[in-house]
């Protein structure tokens, strides 16, 4: 009845909206929007002014003590108090700075330690170009090469004698590869196909590229040769294990721990998903036991135990022990992170993988750990954080990071009791380096987002 | 209908090409060679334990100790045993840890909340707290508790002190605390039976306010029943204690509710340190909330507290418990960092100085590490069994 009434009527005339009217001037601008968000009632500006008040103590406190009162050249404690009794004393972190950076290092050959890890950037450099290929590959002779040359740089001695020929052949073909990968880098940047397609063949199966194998090989070898005669000319000191320390120290520890936890991680997160019940329930059980008991009583495990299971010729020294207990720490927490990432993985892949005829090894090397460990990326960088803020922990069994030797200061006779000014240095050094990683994550994770 | 046939004959896998037969291969390979794996360090371990004149078993634990323990909730004193270090151990880290989990949870809390606050300096300041706290290790905020905060405070001599009530110094706290004649277990039954009762009450009485608004006149009756017992109760219980106050007694005092200025700077560090990692738990869990019931609460008129106890936070407590499960675990195994400000928990008495002492590293380490399983075990299953539990009820 209604629709015939309609019908009969005229035309409706079209909706014309009026056009909205313009905001205030009230609600637009700075001053609106503090109105609106701090001022609103009187609950809500009472709080904005206790806290604003808060805020301003505590900022010009800080800075009082930390700049407009802080001294920054003294001789001792006694002449800082005197200058200035209510401010920082800086003079005293920046008297152990060295101290602070390098550990006990001797200072004549802390140009090795600068070497190393501009040797390691010179290694990573190259993942940022576009050009070259196999960048993961890159990444992973950092983990397995790199570490020879850091060693020989930071220990020292006359080449293949005090580390074993071994390690100087490892060292030589470190260095080679290197080479190489600029080469590589260097060809592709100038528009060749580079080294790289000589890469291939360590992956692949296929024989038809022996030819490419036995060429790669021929270039690397004769240029670790090369590298060796050049090496065998130079003898560095050696330096004791002992005298490594601060934030070199702190930075082998987390390295190491970084570049381990993920083939250990990987490892374990692949025999926990396994479908075979011993390999599951070994991965399983060292997972969760590991996960379930702090990294402390994991560092004095390693310290007091490794020394009784393990044959009484062995030598140890603190060091070993602890990379040992943080990689196997670091490990189980990954394996969580990545099985994560692997479960999140649609069983479409699997099987889209097992109908190219892909066997397990390439399924999951090509297929599924790409895609697990990029959507993980977020997890993995906190895991990251955690285990760089975690190696400060090395500190309470006795190795001089840069914990100890922060506290070391307050011992010094120069400066006893000066323990707020290091712990605040430190502090600040820690915050800078973890909530920069953070951020980055946080950059790559909007990047990547993998949407499924 | 002609079915097609698939010729079996065509696949040639041979024995080795057979997923069944590698799986068995590859575990009679990684059994073996973790079997081999555990016999050589063993084998070594007692090969070593031979060579160095020890022996292996838990027969220590019966031997007296010798070393006294600064704090310790059961009492403890020098000539007791090793196995009473591993429980005074237990306690001061379970006490710790419980101290933590329970304060760093609710300031977690309200700074998790505080973070979406509309106004924006509350908010900044709350990130802000969250942010430098979390990316400073928790070891160096310990440390800096303990030698920037604690040990700087005053001598006993000079504490700082309200009344004869309570001292703080470079000790530690000293409360004043009440001794008494009546056993503590009667004392918590008659307290725990007053809770109840009014829990009862209020309980019988919510149908009731639920239909009509108001509670029934019974209520009003139970509750001065109860006003009157409870009077009536701390009378008695006052009339068999004796308050025992804390004096200075030489360079220190004596008497007194005493907790050491180890168990503050580990308690306050890590209670900051939780309640960042915790605030952020309950942001993400707030976060996840549909915006829809924000503004649905809005719309009937809720205030913002309202919304947030009635509408938002039984929502959030599904998705946070979870990982604040995980922080609590965290909570109770980063309380082993106490050890490196000396506070007296497992780690540091048994296995620091007991392990020293001793030198049964293996057992040591064996109990502490057993212990810690066990916690995380029970914490994970008894929350996954309340998770469960809250997941159906909600859904």
């Amino acid at each position: 009845m209604d629709d015939s009434n309609l019908s009969n009527k005229p035309a409706l005339k079209q909706f014309k909206p009026t056009p909205a009217r313009a905001p205030l001037n009230t609600n637009k601008g700075i001053i609106a929007t503090i109105k609106h968000r701090c001022f609103n009632n009187i609950a809500n500006s009472l709080l904005t002014i206790c806290v604003a008040v808060v805020l301003y103590y505590f900022i010009r406190h800080v800075l009082d003590w930390a700049v407009f009162n802080a001294v920054f050249t003294a001789d001792n404690r006694r002449q800082c108090l005197a200058i200035s009794p209510d401010g920082a004393c800086w003079a005293g972190v920046l008297s152990w700075f060295n101290g602070l950076i390098y550990g006990r290092f001797p200072i004549d050959e802390q140009w090795r330690v600068n070497v190393g890890v501009l040797l390691a950037l010179v290694w990573l450099l190259p993942l940022f170009s576009k050009r070259i290929a196999m960048r993961n590959f890159i990444l992973l002779t950092l983990i397995a090469l790199y570490p020879f040359i850091a060693g020989y740089l930071f220990l020292g001695g006359q080449f293949g004698a005090q580390l074993g020929l071994f390690h100087g052949a490892m060292t030589c073909l470190a260095l080679a590869f290197l080479a190489m990968i600029y080469a590589n880098w260097l060809l592709s940047a100038l528009g060749h196909k580079g080294l790289n397609e000589l890469f291939v063949p360590l992956f692949s199966r296929l024989f038809k590229h022996r030819i490419q194998l036995l060429s790669c090989l021929a270039v690397w070898l004769p240029l670790a040769l090369v590298f060796a005669v050049a090496i065998s000319f130079i003898s560095l000191e050696p330096v004791d294990i002992d005298r490594w320390g601060g934030v070199f120290l702190t930075l082998i520890i987390a390295g190491f721990a970084i570049s381990m936890a993920i083939p250990v991680g990987i490892v374990l997160a692949l025999g926990r998903r396994s479908q075979m019940p011993v390999v599951h329930w070994i991965s399983l059980s060292v997972i969760e036991l590991v996960r379930s008991v702090p990294l402390i009583t994991v560092l004095f495990m390693a310290v007091t135990l490794l020394p009784i299971f393990l044959p009484a010729d062995m030598e140890f020294n603190k060091l070993t022990q602890v990379l040992v207990a943080v990689c196997i720490f670091a490990g189980a927490y990954m394996a969580e992170n990545i099985r994560g990432g692997l479960q999140a993985i649609p069983q479409g892949q699997f099987e889209a993988a097992a109908t190219l005829g892909l066997g397990y090894m390439h399924t999951m090397m090509l297929v599924i750990l790409p895609q697990a460990l990029k959507m993980m990326i977020p997890n993995i960088m906190t895991s990251f954080i955690s285990l760089l803020k975690d190696t400060t922990l090395v500190s309470i069994i006795g190795l001089f990071d840069i914990m100890l030797m922060a506290r070391n200061i307050a011992n010094d006779k120069d400066w006893i009791g000066l323990h707020t000014e290091p712990l605040v240095m430190i502090s600040v050094l820690f915050f800078i380096l973890c909530y920069s990683m953070s951020q980055y994550s946080l950059n790559l994770e909007k990047r990547l987002k993998v949407d499924h | 209908m002609i079915q097609p046939s698939v010729s079996k004959s065509s696949t040639n896998t041979s024995f080795l090409n057979n997923s069944a037969n590698r799986a068995v291969i590859l575990q009679v390979v990684v059994l073996a060679a973790v079997l081999f794996g555990l016999w050589f360090l063993f084998a070594n371990a007692s090969d070593n334990l031979n060579r160095l004149g020890m022996s292996f078993g838990f027969d220590f634990l019966q031997v007296t100790a010798g070393f006294d323990i600064s704090w310790s909730l059961i009492p403890y004193d020098p000539g007791m045993t090793y196995w009473r270090v591993f429980l005074v151990g237990i306690i001061n880290t379970l006490v710790l840890s419980f101290c933590v989990i329970f304060v760093g949870t609710i300031i977690g809390t309200v700074v998790g909340i505080l973070r979406l606050s509309n106004n924006p300096l509350v908010s900044q300041m709350a990130r802000w707290y969250v942010e430098v706290v979390r990316n400073v290790p928790l070891l160096i905020q310990i440390i800096f508790w303990f030698t920037v905060v604690f040990s700087t405070l005053p001598a006993p001599r000079k504490s700082f002190h309200i009344g004869q009530w309570l001292f703080l110094n470079n000790r530690g706290l000293y409360v004043i605390s009440t001794e008494s004649t009546m056993s503590w277990g009667a004392i918590f039954a008659i307290l725990g039976a007053l809770v109840i009762s009014l829990y009862a009450l209020f309980y019988w009485s919510k149908p009731y306010l639920r239909l009509t608004g108001s509670r029934p006149t019974g209520f009003y009756i139970g509750l001065a029943l109860l006003a009157i017992t409870s009077c009536w109760c701390v009378w008695f219980f006052a009339d068999s204690m004796t308050l025992s106050i804390p004096t200075l007694k030489g360079f220190n005092y004596v008497d007194g509710a005493f907790l050491p200025a180890s168990f503050g700077a580990a308690f306050v560090a890590m209670t900051v340190y939780r309640s960042a990692a915790i605030a952020e738990t309950v942001r993400a869990g707030m976060q996840s909330i549909d915006r829809g019931q924000h503004e649905a609460a809005f719309t009937i008129g809720f205030s913002r507290f309202q919304s947030l106890r009635l509408i938002l936070i039984p929502q959030a407590v599904r998705s946070i418990i979870p990982p604040m499960t995980n922080s609590w675990l965290a909570a109770t195994k980063d309380s082993s960092l106490a050890v490196a400000i000396g506070f007296p928990e497992l780690v540091s008495v048994f296995m620091q100085t007991s392990m020293n002492q001793t030198g049964r590293a293996i057992e040591i380490i064996f109990m502490v590490m057993g212990f810690y399983i066990f916690i995380s075990l029970l914490i994970s299953y008894l929350l996954n069994k309340y998770n469960e539990s809250i997941q159906d009820k909600v859904r």
